[in-house]
C-alpha cells in the first residue's frame, strides 16, 4: 500500500472507534420531516369547495398577491415584485 | 344523454376551468344552478391540490404565506395535475415551477427551499431497511474498506445552493428566533437522508460534497477522499466518515460483491 | 370482524396512539398513505399487532371508463397482502380521466352503462385482491338527468353482480339526500342487508350556494345529531356492522374522537342487545 492509501485507510479506522451516538459523531442533524407529515390523501370535500359558487371562480391575483410570511426574515430578497 | 367516456371527458375539462355547456345540461339544475354544483367540484380538486402541495413543501408554504402558496401552487395544479392517487409522490416539478414563476422572482431562494422540501419529501418516504451501519464494518480491514464503493443510501441525496438554505429552514420552523438571516452568508450544500422516524439534513463543507458525490458516483473510497484532500487540505476523513457512518447515510454493503 | 366502533388513523394522532394504545375497536388507514416505504408504516406495522386494521383506498378510482389502474392497484394489492386487514373498500366515484388524477369523489350518473363500468372494475380489483372488497356510497353534490337508477338501487344491483359488500356512509347518506332533495328514510329502502359490511360516520359542515344551503363532507367536526338519528335506523334496519368515526379537517385530540367512536359502539351494543331478546 502507497502511504496516501495508509493515511486512508487509518482514517477510516479511526472513524469506527469513534464512541457511537456521541454527539460528535451523529453530527448535529436537523429533524425535519417527521411521521405527523405522513398523510396527504383523505376522503373528505374541503370546506371552502364552494365558496364563489354563485361568482366567478375566486382564484387569486397573482401578480397582486405578495410573499407574506418568515420570508421577511431573509435579508437580501425583495418582499415586493420588482 | 352523453355516454360515460365523453361525461368524464367533459368533467375533467371542466375541472381544469373550461366551460362545457354539455356537461352543464347533463347536471339538474334546481334551487342551485347545474353549474355552482360542478363548481363544488372543481374548487375541491384545486383546494385540496393546493393543500397537498402546502404539505409537500412546508418550508416555501412558511416563507411565502398562505395566500402567495395558494396563488403559485393553483398556477402549478392548472398546469400539471397528478398521474396517480398518491399525493405524496405529486409535485416533483414544483420546484421548477416555483423558479419559473414570476411573481416570486424576488426571493430567489425560493425555489432552492422547495427542492429541499421534495427531497426531504423522497427521503421520508424512501425505505430505512438498507442501510450501512457502523457495526456492520467492525469485521471489515481498513485496507480493505479504502477499495471499496458506498454509495448512499435509498432517499439520500446532496442539495447545493448558492444560498445559506439551512439557516432559511431553520428560520421558518415554528417558534423559530426573529433574527434575520442574510443571503450574503453564501452558499450551502445538505445531505438530505431518511431517518428512524423522519427525514432530515447534515450539512457538508465543500470537501465533504466532493467526497460524498464521488461515492455516489461509483468512485472507490480511496478516490473520493483523494478528491477531497486536493479540494481542502483540511478535509477530516475520520471525522466526515464518522459522521456519515452514524447518520446512516450509506447503502448497506453488497453481500456478495468481490473483496468482502 | 366482531361489530365493533373504530377510528380513522390519520398521521397527526400516530405517535400519540402508537404510544398510549388506547382502547378503540380497529383503526382504518387511507391506503394511499402508506403505498410508499415511509417511518408511517414502519409504524403501522407495530400497530397492527394491537389493532385490527381497516384499510380504505381513495384513488382505485372503481368508476373510471378507462378501467383501473394496474400499477396503482398492483400497489394497492401489495399492501393489503402485508397487512392482511380485516377490511377493505372503496368508493362508489370516479377520480381518474385520461391518466390525470382529481384527488375528488367524482359523481357518476347512474346508469346501465355506468354500473357495467363498475361491476367490471370492482371485478377486476377484486380478482387482484384475491377478497372481496366493500364500495362506499360517495357525498354527492350533484345528480346527472340521465340516470336511470336511484344511488341505492345501482348500489344493490352492483353488489349483486359483482359480489362486493357495501359500505353505508351515514353522513353521506344525509348530505346526498340534503343536496339532492331526497328523503334518507326512503334511500335506505331497498338495501340488501346482508352485503352491508361496514358503516361510516363523519361530521359535515352547512356552506351556502346560489343562496341555498348545500352540505359539505368537510370530516371537520362531530358527527351530528342528524346523523346519528339516521345511524339509529340504519343500525336498527340492517343490524351492527363495524362502525368507524372519520375526521379529516380541524382533527381534534385524540379523546374526542374515540369518545365518537364509544357514541357508535353504544349504537351498535344496542342493537346486539334487542337482536338477542328478539331471539
Amino acid at each position: 500500500m502507497n502511504n496516501t492509501r495508509i493515511a486512508i485507510a487509518s482514517a477510516l479506522a479511526a472513524a469506527l472507534v469513534l464512541p457511537a451516538g456521541t454527539s460528535q459523531a451523529q453530527g448535529n442533524m436537523e429533524k425535519c420531516y417527521g411521521i405527523a407529515k405522513a398523510g396527504k390523501n383523505d376522503c373528505q370535500t374541503a370546506k371552502s369547495s364552494c365558496a364563489g359558487t354563485s361568482k366567478k371562480d375566486a382564484q387569486p391575483d397573482a401578480w397582486v398577491s405578495v410573499p407574506k410570511g418568515a420570508c421577511e426574515k431573509i435579508i437580501g430578497g425583495k418582499l415586493t415584485p420588482s | 344523454m352523453p355516454g360515460l367516456r365523453d361525461l368524464q371527458t367533459a368533467f375533467a375539462a371542466h375541472l381544469g376551468g373550461e366551460d362545457r355547456a354539455d356537461l352543464v345540461d347533463a347536471v339538474i339544475g334546481d334551487g342551485i344552478a347545474a353549474a355552482s354544483r360542478l363548481r363544488v367540484h372543481r374548487h375541491h380538486v384545486r383546494r385540496s391540490l393546493e393543500g397537498a402541495l402546502a404539505s409537500t413543501f412546508p418550508t416555501v408554504h412558511a416563507l411565502v404565506g398562505e395566500d402567495f402558496f395558494r396563488g403559485m401552487a393553483q398556477a402549478f395544479t392548472l398546469r400539471e395535475l397528478p398521474r396517480q392517487p398518491v399525493l405524496a409522490e405529486y409535485g416533483e416539478g414544483f420546484p421548477a415551477h416555483v423558479a419559473d414563476y414570476g411573481p416570486a422572482a424576488s426571493l430567489p431562494y425560493l425555489a432552492d427551499m422547495a427542492r429541499l422540501d421534495w427531497a426531504l419529501n423522497l427521503a421520508f418516504h424512501a425505505p430505512g431497511a438498507g442501510r450501512l451501519r457502523a457495526e456492520d464494518l467492525a469485521g471489515v480491514a481498513p485496507d480493505r474498506l479504502v477499495g471499496s464503493r458506498l454509495p448512499l443510501a435509498a432517499g439520500a441525496t446532496v442539495i447545493q445552493s448558492p444560498y445559506p438554505i439551512d439557516r432559511i429552514w431553520r428560520a421558518t420552523r415554528p417558534g423559530a428566533l426573529p433574527e434575520p438571516v442574510s443571503l450574503e452568508e453564501g452558499p450551502s450544500a445538505l445531505l438530505v437522508l431518511r431517518r428512524a422516524d423522519d427525514a432530515g439534513f447534515l450539512a457538508l463543507s465543500p470537501a465533504e460534497v466532493s467526497f460524498v458525490l464521488a461515492l455516489d458516483g461509483e468512485a472507490r473510497v480511496e478516490e473520493a477522499a483523494v478528491a477531497a484532500f486536493s479540494l481542502d487540505q483540511r478535509f477530516d476523513l475520520s471525522a466526515t466518515f464518522a459522521r456519515l457512518v452514524a447518520a446512516e447515510a450509506f447503502a448497506a454493503l453488497q453481500q456478495k460483491s468481490p473483496g468482502w | 370482524m366482531l361489530p365493533a366502533a373504530g377510528i380513522g388513523l390519520r398521521s397527526p394522532h400516530f405517535a400519540e396512539i402508537a404510544r398510549d394504545r388506547p382502547a378503540t375497536g380497529f383503526l382504518e388507514i387511507h391506503a394511499e398513505n402508506y403505498l410508499g416505504a415511509s417511518p408511517a408504516r414502519d409504524g403501522l406495522d407495530e400497530l397492527r399487532r394491537d389493532y385490527a386494521i381497516s384499510v380504505h383506498a381513495v384513488g382505485l378510482s372503481l368508476g373510471s371508463v378507462d378501467g383501473v389502474d394496474e400499477r396503482h392497484l398492483d400497489r394497492v394489492a401489495a399492501l393489503v397482502e402485508h397487512l392482511q386487514p380485516a377490511l377493505v373498500s372503496d368508493h362508489l366515484a370516479w377520480s381518474v380521466a385520461g391518466g390525470r388524477y382529481f384527488n375528488d369523489l367524482l359523481p357518476l350518473p347512474y346508469t346501465q352503462e355506468a354500473l357495467e363500468v363498475v361491476v367490471r372494475n370492482v371485478d377486476r380489483v377484486q380478482e387482484r385482491l384475491g377478497r372481496q372488497i366493500l364500495v362506499e356510497n360517495p357525498s354527492c353534490y350533484l345528480a346527472f338527468a340521465h340516470s336511470t337508477l336511484s344511488e341505492p338501487e345501482f348500489l344493490a344491483e352492483l353488489a349483486r353482480r359483482s359480489g362486493c359488500g357495501l359500505l353505508l356512509d351515514v353522513n353521506n347518506i344525509v348530505v346526498t339526500a340534503h343536496n339532492l332533495g331526497l328523503d334518507p328514510i326512503d334511500w335506505l329502502r331497498g338495501l340488501p342487508a346482508p352485503v352491508i359490511g361496514e358503516y361510516h360516520l363523519a361530521g359535515h359542515t352547512v356552506n351556502d350556494a346560489d343562496g341555498e344551503p348545500i352540505l359539505i363532507d368537510d370530516h371537520g367536526s362531530r358527527v351530528g345529531e342528524g346523523v346519528w338519528t339516521l345511524f339509529g335506523e340504519v343500525v336498527r334496519r340492517f343490524g351492527a356492522k363495524p362502525a368507524l368515526v372519520e375526521w379529516d379537517t380541524d382533527l381534534p385530540a385524540v379523546d374526542v374522537l374515540l369518545a365518537e367512536a364509544d357514541r357508535a359502539r353504544d349504537c351498535l351494543n344496542a342493537q346486539e342487545g334487542a337482536d338477542a331478546r328478539a331471539a
